[in-house]
This record gives structure tokens, sequence and C-alpha cells, in this order.
């Protein structure tokens, strides 16, 4: 008991820091913008440029187009919400491919000689170089009624992003128990297939849950850099360019879309956390055993 | 041989050579010629200095690893055949208990993989918890315990499917010196209520002599049997790890080890053929 208490408070307290820390940020934001009245910086601090805090607060409220009924901040939240949608479909596709493939890479040495190479090979190849090729070969897929949609081509560049973090770390996991470990299950003349499921996959947790993080955060980044680079509409990737071809009208209201930006990551960071609570509850509260 | 009847053999090993690194210069020979006969309900010690092989003859009993040559039968059946039976259990100096488990289903998990249902593995895991007077612990997890209740898990757990084998690497290696006693005499008790044929594998000479029907010496490079020496202590009681005819047995496989300890100078027993 005393120890969830302690947990909670220090949970609490790490939440203030985190608060004082948007306000140091903020703090910093509005000096520079006055010590720019007063010297010369070597960057722009007009409103133009870096409009004032409360000017970005108010411009969440701003109808988004001139006489429309929807706040820039609704605009903003219905397209978080689809890029975090598009964001959990690669999520979950390259975590998917990512598990296997390092259940494959385990069991199999010739895999993983094989397969490694190429896994880490895949991230040297520039994101921006990848999509409109991916768009381009999506476009021809159809099965039958269903055709390729570009948002799937965001989704799998998505999953690019997000397979990798997780294939190495569940590799790594699945590699974690002891030879002793290994012995006793030997000794209860396990199937790999036991072996996998009542050793390997427990004791890869640790491994898993940082790598599930980097997983989702690459997804993330993956779905807004998609989004840019295949000009698909209705996600936060593209309001943000869109915003930003508007900021000699309305200098605050990119801002905003940037807040809707960092919320979607938040959003995907908690999911994350509640995850990584459930699966580590009965594991002892340390680092890697 | 002392307190229990001789019903048969447990352990048939004869002739038994491995070799590592085969053909390799760093070639180093394992086990030499091992012969071993042990008999249901025997206790049995392995005992020697680093790298002479006790560990390897254990996991070769075990089938967790193989041999080049000779023979090895377990209840009369190939190592491989008796490891796929189940008809040994093993303990190491690691408890090797699983973190995400309870004690209970850490006790559970061989019954769960011999395919027994729910209702038997818990009935078995209460019974062997009880033995191990960890009764209370159940629901714990293992990393709440203390080193010498972890080990009681490893050795209830090596016991769940009741095989009549139990081999044991250094299981009380990692305790101090109390908890060990303790755990020694705890064995023995468990011993003697199961009747199992117990094969130990330890560097400690007194535990070896306390446990023990006969102590088997061991000696490196190449890894092979030096002495045997039969300790008849009768049943052991708080007394007997101070009675002179255990220091004798103990002073005997000293003597054992030290004969075989001056061979380690000369050179050709380092790289023998096999």
């Amino acid at each position: 008991m005393a120890s969830t208490r302690g947990r909670v408070s220090k949970g609490f307290v790490s939440f203030l820091w985190a608060l004082a820390g948007v306000l140091l940020i903020a703090i910093m934001w509005e000096l520079t913008k006055i010590l720019g009245t007063l010297i010369d910086l070597p960057f722009n601090t007009s409103d133009q440029a870096m409009p004032h805090i409360w000017t970005m607060f108010s411009a969440f409220t701003m109808p988004e187009v001139r006489g429309s009924e929807t706040t820039v901040f609704q605009a903003v939240l219905s397209a978080a919400t689809y890029s975090l949608m598009l964001a959990l479909g690669g999520f979950v596709i390259g975590v998917s491919v990512g598990l296997l493939l390092a259940i494959i890479m385990q069991r199999f040495l010739f895999f993983e000689r094989g397969l490694l190479p190429f896994v880490i090979a895949s991230q040297t190849v520039p994101l921006i170089a990848l999509a409109p090729l991916i768009v381009g070969i999506g476009n021809q897929i159809s099965f039958g009624p269903i055709q390729w949609s570009t948002t799937y081509s965001v989704m799998f560049i998505a999953a690019y992003l997000a397979f990798f973090p997780l294939s190495i770390g569940a590799l790594r996991g699945l590699q974690a128990p002891s030879a002793t470990s290994l012995e006793l299950m030997r000794s209860y003349a396990a199937t790999n297939n036991k072996v996998l499921w009542k050793l390997r996959f427990p004791a890869s947790i640790p491994y898993l849950v940082p790598a599930l993080k980097v997983s989702a955060a690459a997804a993330v980044v993956g779905t807004v850099v998609a989004e840019i680079s295949t000009g698909v509409r209705g996600g936060i990737g593209r309001l943000m360019v869109e915003y930003a071809r508007e900021t000699t009208a309305q200098p605050a209201k990119v801002y905003v879309a940037v807040f809707g930006a960092i919320m979607l990551g938040l959003v995907v960071t908690a999911a994350i956390t509640a995850i990584d609570v459930l699966l580590t509850r009965n594991l002892p509260k340390k680092g890697l055993a | 041989m002392t307190t229990t009847p001789d019903t048969g053999s447990a352990l048939a090993i004869s002739h038994v050579s491995k070799v590592f690194n085969k053909g390799n210069e760093n070639e180093v020979i394992a086990l030499s010629d091992v012969n071993l006969d042990v008999h249901t309900g025997e206790f049995i010690s392995l005992i020697g200095p680093s790298g002479c092989g006790k560990s390897t003859l254990l996991r070769v009993i075990g089938d967790l690893t193989g041999f080049d040559s000779g023979s090895v039968q377990v209840s009369g059946k190939s190592p491989e055949d008796a490891r796929k039976d189940r008809l040994y259990g093993i303990a190491f100096q690691q408890a090797a208990l699983f973190d995400w488990r309870t004690v209970s289903k850490n006790i559970e998990l061989p019954l769960e993989l011999a395919g027994w249902d729910k209702s038997k593995r818990e009935a078995r895991s209460a019974e062997l918890l009880d033995m191990v007077q960890l009764s209370e612990f159940g629901n714990h997890r293992p990393w709440e315990l203390s080193g010498g209740m972890q080990q009681r898990v490893a050795i209830a757990r090596s016991l769940a499917v009741d095989p009549p084998l139990l081999l044991m690497d250094e299981p009380f290696g990692a305790l101090d010196e109390m908890t060990r006693e303790r755990m020694q005499n705890e064995l023995l008790r468990i011993r003697l209520d199961t009747g199992k044929t117990i094969v130990f594998v330890t560097h400690s000479i007194p535990e070896a002599v306390y446990l023990s029907d006969r102590v088997v010496v061991m000696s490196p490079r190449p890894g092979r049997i030096t002495a045997e020496i039969n300790v008849d202590l009768g049943e052991r009681t708080e007394t007997t790890r101070e009675s002179d005819h255990f220091f004798h047995c103990v002073t005997s496989v000293r003597e054992a080890l030290r004969l075989h300890d001056t061979s380690r100078t000369s050179a050709s027993s380092f790289r023998g053929e096999v």
C-alpha cells in the first residue's frame, strides 16, 4: 500500500516537473521576443514569425475559415484523430511484422544471418524517397472491388518505420532467457513452441516494452511525414502544411496544428505506458533482469 | 546402499567419453572413460575441482549435452528417451524460477508441459509446497522470496512430475553456510519421504559426505572418476557433522582429491587421446 501511494505521489511530482518544463519554454519564448526588440538577433522575432503565446491560445477558438462553424481547434482535433487512426493501423501492422520477423530470426539462425542485414538496411532508405514509390506501386494494386487507397500507403510507411525497433528489441528479448532456463525447458521435454510461449515471450517483455515505445513514436512520425509527402488529406500532417501557408494572415494558426501533433504524441505515449504497466505488473520493479 | 535396499539400477554409465572442440587446438577431454553405476534410491555426489567434468557428466545423464562414446542408461533407457519420458527432475545453482509466474505456477510448469489438467496441477503444487514448507507462499512472486526459499521452490519443481531420478547441480552453491546446512537436512528428509535416486554435484567436501551414500571423486584434464568413497554414516542427526566418523570420511575424500591434484602438473594428462 505504502509503495502504491509512493508511486502515485512520484507520478504527481513528475507531472509538476513536466508542467514546469512547458512553462519554462513559454517564458523563454516570450523573453526571446522581448530580447529581439532590444538587440539584433540573427532570427526574426516579430509577431509574424513568433506569435505571442496568448495569440496562439486565442487561435484555438478562431473559426477555421472565415464564417465557418468549426473552430481551428476542432479542425485540428479531427485531423489528429484521423492521423491517430492511420498511425495505429501502421503500428499494429509494423508490430505484427516485427514480432513475426523476430520469432523467425530467433528460431532459425539461418534467417537471423540472412534477414538481419536487410532489416537494418531497410531503415537506411530515406522515407521521402520511398513515399512516392509506395504510392506509385500501390495505385496499381487492386483486389477485385477493393482499390488501393493512398491512406494504405501512409499506413504502410508508418508500419515500415515501426517494425524495425520492434523486431530488433523482440529478437533481443526472445534471446534473453538464460542457458539454465532453456536447459530446464529441455529437461521438461518442451517443444520449441512451448519454449517460445512459456519462456521466450514472457522473458522478452522487459525488452519488448521499450521497443513498443520507440515503434509507436516511429509510427506517429512516419504517419505525419507520409501524409505530407503523399499529400493525403484529412490528417494533421497535411493540416500543418496548409496552415503554414496561411502564416501571413494568421501566424498563430499553424501552432495549433503543432499542438495537435504534440497531443497525438502524448496520447500514443500514454497508451504505451498503460500497456507497459499492464505487461510488467507481475515483474520485479527494476530494470532489465 | 546404506539406508535403502538395492532394488535395481537407476543409472548405468560405462566407458563414456566426451571431447569439447574436437580436432581443434582448444580440444578438451571433458570426460574420459567414465564408469558409474547408481542403484535405485541411492544418493551419490560428484565432487572435484572446476573442469573435472562433474557438471558435464550430469548434463550427459540428463541429455542436456551429448557424449562421444560409451553408453548411458537411465532407468534402462537412453538419456534422450528418459528425458522425453520425464524420468528425471533437475535443479541448478540458480533457482531459475520464472519471475512472471507465482511460486505455485512455477512448480506447475513441468506439469503443464506434461499435460496435466488444472485441478490435478494445483493439488500437486500444494502438496509439494507443503513438502518444502512454503505453503503460505504459493501466491508470492519468486523475487519476493529469499535465496534459500527460492531454491526450495526449485527443488519442489524438480519433484513435480514425481520422477524417479533427481539431478542436482550445486543447488546450494549460492547459499550462505547456515541456510546451506538447513537445506541439506531438508533434502535428506525429502529423500527419505520420496525414495528418489539422487545425483548431486558439489564442490563442498562436507556437503558431499553429509548427504551421500557414496562420494564419487573426479579429476580434471582429462575429466575422469578417480575414486569412490562409501559413506556409512547411517541416519544423519544433529551430531553427525561433529562425529569422528564424519571427519574420517571427509578426510578420505579430501585425500582422494589431493592425490590427483598433483597430476595437474604432469603435462601428459593435459592432452590425451580418446
